[in-house]
């Protein structure tokens, strides 16, 4: 463990944590400004941590060990996910914390428990969004690793760092066959941060919820670190793009100007990003649970067809 | 040899019981098997270290009937796994064997149990078919007494007849290939068989094949294994179903390694037989509400997951990517070893479960990790592997299959790729509806409130029914977080995260976040009754059902599981509005049993009604069929000398 990975290990995972709440809370100001009204301000997520974390936590009588758990386990395996993404700078690799697909079982295992947590105080939307969830994510999942799959054969390589480097090098003008993957990464986005059409993220109405339903019965600094934690994995998955598609600016060395420039960058594409994913939550509408079989197709179909070109080529 | 030694001791002593039911000497002898287990599994440690071969025998039973005994680095993995596994469920069986039998059965618990667990010690030992033969149909008879050992249950006599039938069929299976090889070298020696031709050496391999993979439940041989798991014991179970079917699949990889010569269509079969086992084995156990049958068809699906490894070997190997096939020989070989333990942690928390509200409907339980918190934290850990998740041991086999299948793009032929490609994808599948299957199953057995009186009332298991499971969690824990250690250590280096570094990394986040929590977070904490958005009163029917959570997934499969509905009514006046009576039956498509498995039971009795037909004559037409037997024989000796 090199001087440069501790460096990153800290700043990365501050950086991420900083950021996130703030790309949260400017999509939701996109969608606000596309439906006409001024929406919560964009520092509202922050606003919400902090209140949440003043707030009492309230457990549920028939709750145990697995809801007090449960929230300090999210935010744990989603900050150790974000060592796997370099938004900042790519340090040398470290015992493998870039390997693609231990970064996406890290984020199922968040989810493994926020579903546990969501079951576990007996009233029946936490039992109906961690259905949901699972099944989601099971329907989903082969999605999910086809399109890193072949993200890994078009970037000849399963460390997210190396990933990151290769597309620098090669801007994605020259690999057209990227730009068919980073359509399916947009679509996993979508799906994994459980955005309209899958999830409706600001929802109060118990048949549409399905991430909000897992986090109903927790208060207090327990859902602020849940909320956290969905902020994380936004950012996450979001940087993940980014960085494949428009990786410049992002620091091959860790230098101070490169990367506060890193950094800078990354909150201009971030912003593009969130505001992109605002407008396309509000241009759709939620989608029967059944009916994301669509999007599933799409997805699947994209990954495909990038092989095929990759392999054609 | 102590643990040979300590075997002996535990043997003798269950013999013992046979005589006379006495706890102490069942409890010696458990002590001894579990010492024994210990020993071997540090035995078979060393032997894979230092990569010794140990030969011993050749035995003459009688003349031209020879026991011989080889163990080297394959055979030592496995006798680590049986011993490793055999060893904690005998600890198990301590306190279980107490708590759910009674009578004469007790007293041939242990011995059969013991005996059990050595022939397939011996059978993974063999080096020589017959040695093999004798100790696979010990393995079978036994086991199906243990099978029985609940023979009041109404559904355990026809669980044990389909287990034994199907377990015969699989040695007769072996039996045919035993002689071809006889036949075709003269010995029945082990012997890597180069020279013979590729149709006797594709016959082989589907003979064995079919032999061993009735064993190990692969589909379409899989139907005894839910009915015979459900109904033994739950410490025989684990030992089946965590052991048992890992040594029909050592049968399948040694003759496949090292007698016969692999050709490249078996690999691709044996992916699909593993990809189409490990799919349809989570399918079938989503539905499923039986907590024993669910963890049955999971080792259907575990046992899918290391022969798609297998698979993948023979595939590489045959295209020349020598790194990659090793690394996958290496993944399945792992994934027998982690399979071993987190299911046989999986059954034993589960029998403890059974034992503790005499039920095993998921349906029926609920809110007992407030009751059985420790063996809810064990079962937490079972699930956690099972699914795997990082940074426990079900992850890196998995891992190891992810990234052997990212890697094969780069073979040359198209086909194989697209074909890959499917597996990959349903092999992803099969993992998450995994993990969906056991959330289902953790949390309705013990989360939320319970849902009947019986599971009102449980207790916590006793300490050797805690013992006994904890051993493979701790296991399933250091194997996890040591992989790469482990690897390096015996031999076998692997292109993997170190997952002891991330383990500190969660731990560090883990710790920063808890400390920030009860350092800053001023707000307390209090215990509320649930809020439920508001609704009044929550009690155990308003919480999620079993069939309510799985609901939206076996929409998605419903084509799978052809689920038929018969709605009759009838009513009475002729405008249908006045309702008399109905019934409404749903039928799910029971896809092997009726499809295949009856069938050939009916032609079977068809065929031995028509043979006894001819057999039930008078005394007149027995001297006609001698009559003309004579005739043929002299007939045939003439034209043939």
């Amino acid at each position: 463990m090199t001087l440069s990975f501790l460096f990153y290990f800290l700043i990365n995972t501050a950086f991420v944590v900083l950021v996130s709440p703030l790309f949260m809370g400017l999509t939701k100001k996109v969608k606000a400004a596309l439906q006409g009204r001024r929406g919560p301000p964009l520092l509202q997520s922050y606003y919400l941590i902090a209140k949440l974390w003043r707030k009492e936590n309230l457990f549920s009588a028939n709750a145990s060990f697995i809801s007090r758990l449960s929230p300090v386990l999210n935010v744990t395996f989603l900050l150790a996910a974000s060592l796997f993404v370099p938004v900042t700078f790519i340090p040398p690799s470290t015992g493998g914390m870039g390997n693609v697909i231990l970064f996406l079982y890290l984020m199922v295992m968040a989810r493994f428990f926020l579903a546990l947590g969501g079951l576990d105080s007996g009233s029946s939307f936490g039992g109906m969004g961690s259905s949901r969830e699972m099944t989601i994510s099971a329907i989903f999942e082969p999605v999910v690793i086809i399109v890193v799959a072949a993200l890994a054969f078009s970037l000849q390589s399963v460390d997210i760092y190396r990933m990151f480097a290769s597309s620098l090098a090669v801007p994605v003008t020259h690999n057209a066959a990227l730009l068919l993957i980073c359509a399916a990464l947009f679509v996993v986005l979508i799906i994994e941060t459980s955005r309209i059409p899958v999830d409706n993220p600001e929802t109060h109405l118990e048949l549409t919820m399905i991430h909000e339903a897992m986090l109903l019965e927790s208060s207090g600094p327990n859902l602020a670190l849940l909320e956290l934690s969905h902020a994380l994995k936004n950012t996450l998955l979001m940087a993940l793009l980014i960085n494949i598609l428009v990786p410049w600016g992002l620091a091959l060395q860790f230098t101070f100007p490169a990367v506060a420039l890193a950094m800078g960058a990354f909150l201009v594409k971030g912003w593009l990003l969130a505001v992109i994913v605002g407008f396309f939550e509000s241009v759709m509408a939620k989608s029967r649970l059944f009916n994301i079989r669509v999007y599933f197709i799409v997805a699947f179909s994209l990954a495909f067809l990038t092989i095929v070109f990759e392999l054609l080529i | 040899m102590v643990g040979l030694a300590c075997g002996l001791l535990a043997a003798l002593s269950a013999l013992l019981l046979i005589k006379q039911d006495s706890r102490t000497i069942r409890r010696i002898s458990l002590i001894l098997s579990s010492l024994a287990g210990l020993s071997l599994s540090l035995f078979s440690l060393q032997v894979l270290i230092s990569r010794r071969v140990i030969e011993v025998g050749p035995f003459d039973l009688v003349p031209q009937v020879q026991l011989a005994f080889r163990v080297d680095s394959l055979a030592a993995l496995f006798i680590l796994l049986i011993s490793i596994v055999s060893g904690a469920v005998s600890l198990y069986s301590i306190g279980y064997i107490e708590e759910s039998t009674s009578g004469p059965r007790r007293r041939l618990f242990v011995p059969l149990q013991v005996f059990f667990i050595f022939s397939m010690l011996f059978f993974v030992a063999a080096d020589n078919l017959l040695t093999q033969l004798v100790f696979w149909e010990l393995m079978s008879v036994l086991s199906f007494f243990l099978i029985m050992l609940n023979y009041r249950q109404a559904e355990t006599p026809k669980s044990g007849l389909f287990y034994l039938v199907m377990t015969q069929m699989s040695t007769l299976f072996l039996l045919m290939a035993a002689v071809l090889i006889y036949g075709a070298t003269g010995s029945f020696d082990l012997a890597p068989l180069a020279s013979l031709s590729p149709l006797l050496n594709s016959v082989l391999f589907l003979l064995l094949l079919v032999g061993f993979g009735i064993k190990a439940g692969l589909m379409p041989f899989h139907k005894w294994l839910p009915y015979a798991h459900t109904s033994s014991p739950s410490s025989v179970s684990a030992l089946m179903s965590g052991v048992m079917i890992k040594v029909a699949v050592y049968g399948l990889l040694r003759f496949t390694l090292d007698i016969l010569t692999p050709q490249p269509w078996w690999g691709v079969l044996i992916l699909a037989l593993g990809t189409f086992s490990a799919l349809m084995g989570v399918v079938y156990a989503l539905k499923e509400h039986d907590i024993k049958r669910l963890l049955a068809y999971h080792s259907i699906e575990n046992i899918g997951i290391i022969l798609i490894a297998f698979g993948l070997y023979l595939i590489f190997q045959q295209y020349g990517l020598f790194a990659l096939a090793r690394m996958c020989l290496a993944a399945s070989l792992l994934h027998s070893l982690n399979h071993a333990l987190f299911k046989s942690l999986l059954f034993m928390t589960a029998g403890s479960v059974v034992e503790a509200t005499s039920t095993r409907n998921i349906e029926k339980m609920g809110g007992l990790i407030k009751k059985m918190p420790w063996t809810a934290a064990l079962f937490l850990t079972g699930a956690v592997a099972i699914s795997a998740l990082p940074p426990l041991n079900g992850f890196v086999s998995e891992l190891m299959i992810f990234l052997a299948f990212f890697q094969a793009f780069t073979l040359a032929n198209p086909f194989v790729i697209i074909f890959l490609f499917m597996c990959l994808s349903l092999f992803a599948l099969t993992s998450a509806l995994a993990a969906a299957c056991f959330v289902k199953a953790f949390a309705m057995i013990f989360l939320a409130m319970p849902r009947s009186a019986a599971v009102a009332g449980a207790r916590e298991a006793t300490r050797s029914m805690l013992i006994g499971p904890a051993v493979p969690a701790v296991l399933c824990i250091v194997i996890g977080v040591g992989a790469t250690r482990l690897f390096n250590w015996l031999g076998y280096p692997q292109p993997l995260p170190d997952l002891l570094f991330l383990s500190l990394i969660l731990l560090f986040f883990g710790g920063l976040a808890a400390l920030l929590l009860k350092l800053t977070a001023r707000g307390g904490s209090r215990v509320v009754p649930t809020w439920a958005c508001g609704l009044p009163a929550v009690d155990s029917r308003s919480e999620y059902t079993a069939s309510g959570f799985s609901e939206p997934i076996l929409t998605f499969f419903r084509p799978l599981y052809r689920t038929r509905k018969e709605n009759k009514r009838t009513f009475w006046d002729r405008w249908s509005s006045v309702f008399k009576e109905g019934s409404l039956e749903i039928h799910t498509l029971q896809f092997f049993e009726e499809k295949l498995y009856l069938p050939v039971v009916r032609a079977v009795r068809a065929l031995s009604d028509l043979v006894s037909r001819s057999q039930n004559v008078d005394l007149d037409t027995f001297i006609l069929y001698s009559f003309i037997t004579i005739v043929v024989l002299i007939i045939a000796a003439g034209w043939l000398l």
